[in-house]
């Protein structure tokens, strides 16, 4: 299956560095308990969507931050 | 600039850039020669003399010599500066021909540059909090796959399991 990229760079930017803060304040220790695991969790989504270019959730909304 | 699209078939083309005073493209030359043979038909092969066509050379933006370009259905699909084995030009050549016109995926530049600072963030995380060991291994798996074409040994993995699925030609 093709993967078809609908993020732009900026977007795929920010999607990382947001992931990564968000594993680092999960995992990290900066939270605690379930919300530090929650967070660590959440972060993941960012990252991987981020190193991948493409959101599902852009392809459900037919959006996309790419130009052309 | 002429575009690289084969105006009869649409057939993938691949433009090998070289050089006379080039040395890799000395042992390169024959090689893809040989490959673009094997594959006549399937790929077609532009050699370009990066010193007799300097304007072209200009609007390719190539770096360096040797380079070879895929072309499919006009669009770059896949660029290389440095010498190919003639096994690696075997392979570049058979997945051009059977990709029925699919891009091979392999990471742009930028996707290498961000998967390699990514992966080395979550290295720092990972040596420096202890609870948060895996990320790590996370950070392995995420610089791996920004220069995993480029890995000899998951070349040859990929080509023997290939090799194993492909069915038996008659």
């Amino acid at each position: 299956m093709k993967i078809t990229m609908n993020e732009a760079m900026w977007d795929r930017v920010v999607r990382i560095i947001l992931g990564i803060a968000l594993l680092y304040l999960g995992f990290g220790g900066v939270v605690s308990g379930w919300l530090g695991t929650a967070l660590g969790i959440i972060g993941f989504v960012p990252l991987l969507t981020g190193l991948v270019g493409y959101c599902p959730l852009y392809s459900l909304l037919r959006i996309s931050t790419k130009q052309g | 600039m002429e575009t690289f699209v084969n105006q009869t078939t649409n057939q993938p083309m691949i433009v090998y850039i070289w050089a006379t005073w080039c040395l890799p493209c000395r042992t390169m030359s024959p090689a893809i020669a040989r490959t673009a043979e094997k594959f006549s038909g399937q790929v077609e092969l532009r050699k370009i003399n990066a010193d007799e066509h300097i304007e072209e050379i200009n609007a390719l933006k190539i770096m360096g010599v040797p380079t070879v370009i895929l072309y499919q259905h006009g669009k770059e699909t896949y660029r290389r500066t440095g010498a190919l084995s003639e096994s690696e030009l075997e392979s570049l050549f058979a997945q051009a021909a059977s990709s029925q016109g699919k891009p091979i995926s392999e990471p742009t530049q930028t996707d290498r540059a961000l998967r390699l600072g990514a992966a080395l963030a979550l290295l720092a995380i990972g040596i420096t909090v202890p609870q948060a060991w895996f990320l790590a291994l996370i950070a392995g798996v995420v610089g791996f796959s920004a220069v995993y074409d480029r890995c000899p040994i998951y070349k040859a993995v990929t080509s023997f399991i290939k090799d194993k699925l492909r069915p038996a030609v008659k």
